[in-house]
């Protein structure tokens, strides 16, 4: 299976949460349980995620778990076969 | 094609009192975190009339669309009841009432809703088949008062919910032609937002969120979705392209609403949204008649040019009404 591209890393996830969500948060920390996210963040999350993986976010793959924390990011992207942002 | 359709005559009735934001009931029983993304809707204050009801407004704009179409009510051939939120009495017709009000005897009535602020576009839908499958029918008057359901105007996160009514008359031909209407629902959220009302007194009614990470993510991404297909859509089966579109009109939510939209769509809601969202806050289905309203009396849209209005609800629905200014007779240089 395709994995994440090695230029995106979990890190790179982290650091565009912290600007979008105003704070630090850690891999595993559920940003949208702890009420931090509205449905700009939303916007933003997908778009990046869509840009930084090279892939589309369709409709069957807005599962909240697909994003809730960064792990679960990665993990997605790496499910989907995200290619590396050039 | 689409027969033809168009906006008569539109009429709103704001009543005279006006509640800043900053004196909502029951602000003082939120939290510091909710009063705070209430204070950043960009809802500066709204109208509210206790002494008036949904009804009430509806009429009054009623009447104010036939006087403005230099109509009768006599000459409805249909007259349709945009539902309000909360009906005065259960069993009883809101919509045969404001027919014995109108006067509108000849008139075909019934009354259509569920759809949230998205509730004009199946009331469009209705006039415009009517006026296409009865050619002894030449008007349809529409009408809707917007009024919360609850005592408290707030709706966490999403608004401020204030009084008004609004009326249209539709014809087969007036100064805004309806090109295109389209309208799509997932039936998956139809409770993401209630009122329980049951065995409670009507102070304790409370518009509820039943899953706020599905409405701040799951929805939000599927109303990029929807609305970029929709857009896609009206624009390609009008052979128009973005360049053709002069002006976006929103329902009236929140200044975040906007930004959501003018980046799931690139492009610009007009001002006049924004100006109407501070002194208005949010009216439901009446918002893209009374932003139409007001771009128009700005000198903002001239014969020929074509807006979008674009509305959407948690219901969820999403809706994308073409129009273009004008009895069609300017000239395009396409």
């Amino acid at each position: 299976m395709p994995t994440a591209p090695a230029t995106t890393t979990v890190e790179d996830v982290l650091a565009f949460l912290a600007a979008a969500l105003g704070t630090e948060v850690g891999p595993d920390d559920d940003y949208f349980a702890t009420g931090l996210a509205d449905s700009l963040f939303a916007l933003e999350l997908v778009t990046f995620v869509e840009h930084r993986f090279q892939l589309t976010v369709e409709a069957e793959d807005l599962a909240l778990d697909n994003f809730r924390t960064a792990a679960h990011i990665m993990a997605f992207a790496q499910a989907r076969g995200g290619a590396a942002a050039s | 094609m689409a027969p033809a359709t168009a906006l008569n005559a539109v009429a709103l009735h704001q009543p005279d009192g006006v509640l800043p934001v900053a004196e909502l009931p029951g602000l003082d029983q939120l939290g510091e975190a909710e009063r705070e993304t209430c204070a950043q809707l960009g809802i500066d204050e709204v109208h509210a009339d206790d002494s008036l009801s949904a009804f009430e407004l509806a009429a009054q704009a009623a009447q104010r669309a036939l006087a403005e179409a230099g109509l009768a009510a006599d000459d409805m051939g249909a007259l349709i009841l945009i539902d309000s939120r909360a009906p005065e009495t259960l069993m009883s017709s809101a919509v045969t009432r404001l027919q014995a009000l109108l006067g509108a005897q000849r008139a075909v009535t019934f009354s259509v809703g569920g759809l949230g602020c998205v509730s004009l576009t199946p009331a469009l839908l209705a006039a415009r088949g009517l006026l296409a499958a009865d050619p002894d029918l030449e008007h349809v008057l529409v009408a809707h008062g917007s009024k919360p359901p609850t005592p408290q105007r707030y709706r966490h996160p999403v608004t401020v919910s204030g009084d008004g009514g609004a009326a249209a008359v539709i014809s087969r031909s007036g100064p805004v032609r309806i090109l295109d209407i389209v309208q799509e629902t997932n039936g998956d959220y139809w409770d993401l937002f209630h009122v329980d009302y049951r065995d409670r007194p009507t102070d304790r009614w409370r518009e509820e969120c039943g899953d706020l990470p599905a409405y701040s993510f799951k929805l939000a991404v599927e109303t990029r979705n929807r609305l970029r297909a929709l857009y896609q859509r009206l624009l390609d089966r009008n052979r128009l392209g973005p360049q053709d579109i002069d002006c976006h009109l929103s329902h009236n939510l929140s200044l975040g609403a906007f930004r959501f939209t003018e980046e799931s769509l690139g492009i610009k809601i007009s001002t006049t949204c924004f100006d109407n969202l501070r002194q208005y806050g949010h009216l439901g289905p009446n918002d893209v008649l009374l932003n139409l309203c007001t771009e128009l009396e700005r000198g903002g849209l001239e014969d020929g040019q074509r807006a979008v209005l674009l509305s959407s609800s948690p219901a969820a629905a999403w809706s994308l009404l073409l129009v273009e200014i004008g009895d069609g007779a300017a000239p395009h240089y396409l």
